[in-house]
């Protein structure tokens, strides 16, 4: 018991000895005994409920006042003094219990008072009920006592005063009263089910003693002996008033004895749902909320795993957070009136229950989030023992080799063609022996299409985890690059070659003879000088033969003309020595220096293919830049018929082009003519 | 000593011309031409001259191979390669092919000729 506790019960000892022994010692008291039992009955039935409201510290301004009642109750002992003083302060302070009876009605079960009215109420019962009887002794003496002492505080014997006073009196009160009821009543209406339950049995004694006390203050007014025995009856309804209060405090022991129950329910509890269902059985608060913290996330998921608003929902409920281990685990959003003990207790027990489930709402997030990450990567996934037996698979049906209803369960054996079989499950051991990603391609044929697969296989502590991913485009592309690498390796040896043997075949075979006429004619010089200059102008032909075949060699190499003045110029240059009409059309501004070569050579080749097959009259070269992209087109109204396919020409000038990451198209309809377009990034 | 006899086997007409005027005036007699392998075995066969100066790179055929076919069965023919390429281009390929030996077109001259087949 606290120290306050201890201050009261030595207070209400003191006080109770003095009552008796003033009782007892009486000239007018009649029934000593009694008076002296229904005083203690009374007095310590506040007493006793106010020590108890004191432990409590949600209770403690409750407890001080349901002290106050039971202890200024003794005040009304006062009243049996032979002393007419004593007497006389009796008569003025016996109603100041009641005074402290409605406050403590008023601030039940919340401790403080809220609005004006209930604050005026008070403050009018304080007035009343201490003024009040003294305005009463001051115009008259007590009619029903005979052998009672002198009232000292009588200024004016007047019956029309005292009546005046006691109209006064019993006006107020009504008034005081009704207040009271109209409080009580509309905190009745806003109350919840488990307030209600609080309310009810102090509302209800409450009630009935107030009812009693107009009653008695009525017919006092008529008839004093009526008015005394209603007053028995007042008693009565008032000592029951602590008794309900304390009823509600065993109510909540019991509710705590459910505890145990709560404890045997949240271990047999499914889920979140479940538990939240035994916390509102426990409190008898239908409307507890059940919230878990997740300490990764930074937020409260409710007991299905979503995001729980906790402002929102705490608003009008109070919040209480469940610990286990010194961290938050939980949070119970409540009727504020429930017992907070009860809540505290309830939180404890259910401590292990909620961190349990707790961890699984925390794995079940993150496997959502896993889920999410596993769901947006787009390859096959695959989990299976190192016997080949597929334990689980996310992927597209059309990606399978067998149906997803027969692979779960089935053997890689009696799916994949055996060398595939074979290999997976060399892999699958060699993941799980090593412990490290085991990697391998493998072709299979699905819906009549062979597609190739790549397969990255990791240990899942005994199991394997496969992520194949479909390669077929990919290979086909490195497939691609790498024959489109080789072809110009050929392209570019086979061009070495053709110029080697140019110039073996044309400038050098030329200068040899050359080196021969010359020597020829010198040997002449003296004998024949006729003959000498004729062998010497022959040497002068050959020798600018032998220089025009360099220059158009140089050209094939790389035309002078494209590097100094650009394409435009370049293609006149063509256009110029081609055998046939051609109409050129190109920017004057350059473009990237290997855009300008590519172009170039696939012009100087379509003109030369023109030439050889297409027996055309009149070609069409146009060279536009647009949208980053040059495009080049080289048209004729020849024959048709050319196909890519056939030539290694137009292959080799693909290469070139796609090297650029250009795209080269060919359209050649037979009896229409041929139109080459190509189309190269510029950057 | 007695003039020998010489074909010239070789596809550019400007240098069977040239060699001819050359050789000519050298004291050989060129008693015929041939532009490809083909031909220079008939004109071989027909002709039966003393030596065949044989251009290495022809149409149709090798030079080594019709150097080899013109010094089989203890054919008294001989045959000197040439060529616009340096003799060191073609390696054991000269001596292989029965041959006598090998001149580079620049350096023809009856001279080194006459050191060829010496």
């Amino acid at each position: 018991m606290n120290r306050t506790g201890w201050a009261v019960l030595g207070g209400a000892i003191v006080l109770t000895a003095i009552g008796v022994a003033l009782t007892f010692t009486s000239n007018h008291e009649n029934t000593p005994v009694f008076t002296v039992a229904s005083n203690l009955m009374v007095a310590w039935s506040f007493i006793g409920c106010g020590i108890v409201a004191l432990q409590r510290r949600s209770d403690a301004h409750f407890g001080l006042l349901m002290s106050a009642v039971g202890l200024s109750w003794f005040l009304s002992s006062l009243g049996e003094s032979n002393n007419a003083y004593v007497f006389s302060i009796g008569s003025v302070l016996w109603a100041v219990p009641l005074a402290f009876f409605i406050h403590a009605l008023l601030v039940f079960p919340r401790g403080y008072l809220e609005t004006r009215l209930v604050y005026g109420t008070v403050a009018a019962a304080y007035g009343l009920l201490a003024i009040g009887p003294l305005l009463f002794t001051f115009f008259g003496e007590n009619e029903g006592c005979t052998d009672c002492p002198e009232n000292k505080l009588l200024l004016v014997d007047s019956q029309s005063g005292a009546n005046i006073v006691g109209l006064t009196f019993i006006v107020v009160g009504v008034g005081i009263c009704a207040s009271t009821v109209w409080v009580l009543v509309r905190r009745w209406r806003a109350a919840s089910p488990p307030l209600r339950r609080v309310l009810a049995p102090v509302f209800v004694t409450s009630g009935i003693a107030i009812g009693v006390f107009l009653a008695a203050a009525f017919v006092g007014a008529v008839s004093a002996r009526v008015s005394n025995v209603l007053f028995w009856f007042l008693l009565v309804a008032v000592a029951s008033v602590p008794l309900a209060f304390l009823w509600g405090l065993v109510r909540t022991r019991l509710a705590r004895a459910s505890v145990t129950e709560l404890v045997l329910e949240l271990g047999q509890a499914r889920d979140g749902n479940s538990t939240r269902e035994a916390l509102r059985r426990a409190l008898g608060d239908p409307s507890l909320q059940l919230a878990y913290w997740l300490p990764d996330r930074r937020r409260w998921v409710g007991p299905t795993g979503w995001d729980f608003d906790m402002e929102a929902e705490s608003a009008g409920h109070r919040t209480t957070h469940v610990e286990h281990d010194g961290e938050i685990v939980a949070a119970l959003v409540h009727d504020p009136s429930v017992d907070p003990e009860l809540v505290s207790a309830v939180g404890a027990a259910a401590g292990l229950a909620l961190a349990r489930e707790q961890s699984i709402q925390t794995v079940r997030q993150s496997e959502g989030r896993y889920r999410a990450l596993l769901n947006a990567i787009p390859d096959l996934m695959f989990r299976m023992t190192r016997d080949g037996t597929y334990l689980d698979f996310k992927g597209e049906a059309a990606d399978l080799a067998s149906s997803p209803e027969e692979l779960i369960g089935s053997n890689a054996r009696d799916i994949l063609p055996a060398d595939v079989a074979d290999r997976l499950l060399e892999g699958i051991a060699q993941a799980i022996d090593t412990g490290e990603v085991t990697t391998g391609d493998y072709e299979l044929t699905l819906n009549e299409v062979t597609r190739t697969f790549e397969a990255r296989i990791v240990r899942d502590e005994d199991e394997a985890v496969l992520i194949v991913r479909d390669i077929t485009e990919q290979k086909r592309h490195e497939d691609e690059l790498r024959n489109s690498r080789v072809r110009l390796v050929r392209a570019g040896d086979e061009a070495r070659r053709k110029l080697e043997r140019n110039l073996h075949d044309g400038a050098q075979q030329r200068l040899v003879s050359l080196s021969l006429a010359l020597r020829l004619a010198h040997s002449r010089l003296k004998d024949d000088p006729a003959e000498a200059e004729r062998l010497l102008n022959s040497a002068s032909e050959e020798l600018a033969q032998a220089l025009e075949e360099l220059r158009e060699l140089a050209r094939g190499i790389h035309p002078a003309v494209l590097s100094e003045r650009g394409l435009s110029a370049a293609l006149e240059t063509l256009a110029g020595r081609a055998s046939l009409p051609v109409e050129v059309t190109a920017p004057d501004d350059r473009l990237p220096p290997a855009v300008e070569a590519a172009a170039y050579y696939v012009i100087s080749e379509a003109l030369a293919n023109i030439g050889k097959y297409a027996q055309a009259s009149a070609v069409e070269v146009n060279v536009a830049r647009l949208n980053g992209r040059a495009i080049v087109e080289v048209s004729d109204d020849g024959v048709g018929g050319a196909d890519p396919a056939k030539g290694s020409g137009l292959r080799g000038l693909a290469d070139r082009v796609e090297a650029l990451d250009g795209t080269l198209a060919v359209e050649s309809q037979p009896g229409v003519g041929t139109r080459i377009r190509a189309e190269i990034p510029c950057g | 000593m007695d003039t020998l006899r010489v074909l010239i086997v070789d596809d550019h007409p400007s240098f069977r011309t040239t060699a001819r005027a050359l050789l000519q005036s050298e004291g050989y007699d060129v008693v015929g031409e041939a532009e490809n392998g083909v031909s220079a075995l008939r004109k071989a066969r027909e002709l039966e001259p003393d030596l065949v100066l044989l251009d290495v790179q022809l149409p149709d055929f090798d030079g080594f191979e019709v150097a080899a076919r013109l010094t089989q069965n203890g054919s008294r023919i001989a045959v000197v390669l040439c060529s616009s390429r340096d003799g060191s281009d073609f390696g054991p390929l000269v001596s292989q092919s029965g041959a006598r030996g090998f001149i580079a077109k620049a350096e023809l001259s009856g001279a080194a000729l006459k050191a060829v087949l010496e």
